[in-house]
């Protein structure tokens, strides 16, 4: 279309010529039967004519060639372009200035009904290609519905880059060695202003790359590019090429939030299925737990007494039956712990209870110890989730009891700058020099010089305390004694507890 | 089997803990199986039970809901089984009437003191005008509470909450239903309130608060008031 402008140009003069010649054949037999001034209008009306058909150039030849060839055929002396009569130098030139204006006119409106024909044209085919995008559901439909679309109308090429994960860009299609300007595009896509290539600088020169804005943030970059300068920077393209860039923001987009969508609903699947998944295990592991501890119990109570032997299996099995609950009870607390979700149920209160509602439960493993509780009597309440507190506190009274056999026990607390500093000591053989923080690891367990190979258990005792104080916004550590023992410390932010209304009326 | 002991329906749907419930309680009163909600509800067209023992995890219906129909009409003691690591279930069965929970895996003790101690509440209630547990005497007509003898002073919410307490002596009470009685409705929220003035009734009433032997706590679920110590 655009490459036979220039002759079909040429084309239009000829023809608009032509006209004027045939005009002047048609009308040479009617010299003498009709006024001369109707032969003008004739002449006027195929000037109009040619400025609608071919345009304003043509229109402008047939004026002055229509004057000329009235003067030559029709104006005394005739076949000469000599005048005698001096009025008729009045009627060329109001002639010519008569053409010259309908010609002009005429060839306006042309060129608008044209420009609007075209508009039209690239509307619709704006919106077939917004039609296409929005059945797009993957990036590589969108880039070639864009790309066939600048091929056909614009007859230039496209790559469309969009983010990865990490915020840099990977080019659709992919560039088949390495890209030469990724750099130009990466800038384009952090600073959201589009920015012409210029040969030297690229291989996908002369370009125009768009940044993909949408409401919300910058979603890419169109790069745009042809063989001619003029193709990707005339300014006439530019508000096609703007459109087409929105229209390609916004298909992006509406990927981006598919997937973030489709990612939520499987995350939210998996979520459900975990902890479907961890109450069945826990209900199936739950019911013969409890018949075993059950069972076992009874037969030591069974009346008459079993044989000292059968009691004592008994007992073992009841105890073992205890210890593997336990054991299951520590391994889905983790697995809840574990997937980041747990829903902390914090309040006010004061610490002197958690810590009593623990040794009561753990009164059976503590049994015949010295146990010394020594809490800051101006300690204010602490906003915790109790059930998870205790865990942590009975966690800890389980370790001591397992690693320092025969040890007292001291719980205290007091504040610390802008915590709580609670601790639970013993005065038992005390951790190994190198152990440090891996005693909060999963499955690590304390390596007790001596002790080593009397005590058992699974290490996630501490690895579940270190999740739960974390979840607080505290911190644990662990502590050798001066003399001798092991002091596990945590910490608790102390927060602003709520006001009490005074009671009144006493 | 004597006859005069009391019945005991036992709502449970693993037969072997059924069977390890029955023997466990054969001296207390005579045991009433029933494997589904179902089943549960038909053995009250016979002889009303004394107690009942109820799973929450039922094939058939959810415990709480079982619960919750049981006391629209009846007001027999009811003691729950249910697992740790769940609380809420707990307090939603206590909030509908349950009396107590035991959380499995449990002890046969365990099983027997709770309900002695249940039976036992039955027997006796709470109309009593004086009551006591370790050194502590409440007298409820003059509303005093003495040590040995000597007079402690309590503020009014603490001796309100100590009579709620008293009186619903042996049972579980939910922060819920405490905040309920004692503050009345619409301080549901206030669970801090309630921990606090526990704390303070401690401080008055326990030889070491932070070891208390009457004024227990069931964390993540509530209170309870022990009047002595049913362990044997």
């Amino acid at each position: 279309m655009r490459e036979s402008n220039s002759s079909s140009r040429i084309g239009d003069y000829f023809r608009a010529a032509l006209a004027c010649v045939a005009t002047t054949l048609l009308t040479l037999p009617l010299h003498g039967v009709v006024d001369a001034a109707n032969i003008v209008m004739i002449f006027l009306l195929v000037v109009a004519l040619v400025a609608m058909r071919l345009g304003s150039g043509p229109a402008i030849l047939a004026a002055f060639a229509g004057v000329a060839l009235f003067d030559f055929f029709f104006v005394e002396p005739r076949f000469s372009m000599a005048v005698v009569d001096a009025q008729y130098l009045i009627t060329f030139a109001v002639m010519l200035a008569v053409a010259l204006v309908i010609g002009q006119l005429a060839a306006r409106l042309r060129e608008k009904a044209l420009l609007a024909a075209r508009r039209e044209d690239e509307m619709r085919a704006l919106y077939d290609m917004a039609k296409q995008l929005s059945g797009a559901i993957a990036a590589q439909q969108v880039a070639d519905i864009v790309r066939r679309f600048l091929r056909s109308r614009l007859e230039v090429e496209a790559v469309l880059y969009l983010p990865r994960d990490d915020d840099t860009l990977a080019a659709i299609p992919a560039p088949l060695e390495g890209d030469p300007c990724q750099a130009h595009v990466q800038a384009v896509y952090e600073q959201g202003q589009p920015m012409h290539l210029v040969a030297e600088e690229s291989a996908y020169a002369p370009g125009l790359a768009l940044p993909l804005v949408s409401p919300l943030r910058t979603r890419g970059v169109l790069l745009v590019f042809g063989e001619h300068a003029e193709q990707v920077c005339a300014a006439e393209r530019r508000p096609l090429l703007d459109a087409v860039a929105s229209l390609t923001a916004i298909a992006v987009e509406r990927l981006h939030y598919g997937d973030v969508a489709q990612k939520v609903t499987l995350d939210m699947e998996s979520e459900r299925l975990r902890s479907t998944l961890l109450s069945a295990v826990s209900h199936d592991l739950r019911t013969p737990l409890t018949v075993l501890v059950g069972l076992a119990d009874s037969l030591t109570l069974a009346r008459p007494a079993l044989p000292a032997a059968a009691l004592e299996s008994a007992l073992a099995i009841r105890d073992q039956a205890l210890r593997l609950s336990g054991l299951v009870h520590n391994l889905l607390d983790m697995a809840r712990l574990q997937t980041g979700k747990l829903p902390l149920n914090r309040e006010w209160q004061p610490l002197e209870e958690v810590v009593g509602s623990s040794l009561q439960a753990m009164a059976g493993a503590l049994a015949g110890r010295e146990i010394r509780v020594d809490l800051a009597p101006n300690l204010p309440p602490l906003e915790f989730d109790a059930v998870l507190l205790e865990r942590v506190f009975c966690n800890l009274l389980e370790n001591a009891a397992k690693y320092a056999p025969q040890s007292d026990i001291v719980i205290a607390a007091r504040i610390v700058g802008a915590s709580a500093e609670i601790s639970v000591a013993d005065s038992g053989p005390g951790l190994p020099p190198d152990a440090g923080e891996s005693v909060f690891e999963m499955f690590e367990r304390g390596r007790h010089s001596g002790t080593a190979s009397a005590t058992s258990g699974v290490g996630l005792g501490l690895a579940i305390c270190r999740a739960i104080v974390g979840a607080h916004g505290g911190r644990i550590w662990a502590e050798r004694r001066a003399p001798g023992g092991t002091r596990m410390a945590l910490t608790l932010p102390l927060g602003t507890p709520p006001v009490l209304e005074e009671e009144t009326g006493e | 089997m004597n006859d005069d002991l009391p019945l005991i329906l036992v709502v449970e749907d693993e037969p072997q803990i059924r069977r390890f419930v029955r023997a466990a309680l054969e001296d207390q009163g005579r045991v009433v199986e029933a494997g589904s909600a179902a089943e549960a509800l038909e053995t009250f067209a016979g002889p009303a039970p004394a107690l009942a023992i109820v799973d929450l995890g039922l094939p058939d219906r959810d415990g709480v809901d079982l619960i919750r129909e049981l006391r629209t009409w009846t007001m027999l003691p009811l003691l729950v089984l249910s697992a740790r690591s769940a609380e809420t279930e707990k307090v939603a069965a206590l909030d509908a009437g349950a009396d107590d929970y035991l959380t499995k895996p449990f002890g046969v003790q365990e099983l027997r003191a709770r309900v002695r101690a249940l039976l036992r509440r039955r027997k006796v209630g709470a109309g009593e005008t004086a009551i006591e547990f370790g050194n502590i005497r409440v007298d409820r007509v003059h509303r005093t509470v003495t040590r040995d003898g000597a007079a402690i002073h309590l503020t009014p919410i603490e001796y309100r909450l100590l009579g709620v307490l008293l009186t619903n002596a042996g049972r579980v009470l939910t922060h819920r239903q405490l905040l309920r009685e004692v503050w009345g409705p619409g301080h549901a929220e206030r669970g801090h309130y309630l921990r606090i003035y526990i704390g303070h009734l401690r401080q008055k009433l326990e030889a070491d608060p932070a070891r208390p032997l009457h004024l227990l706590t069931e964390t993540g679920v509530g209170y309870r008031f022990q009047l002595q110590d049913f362990a044997t």
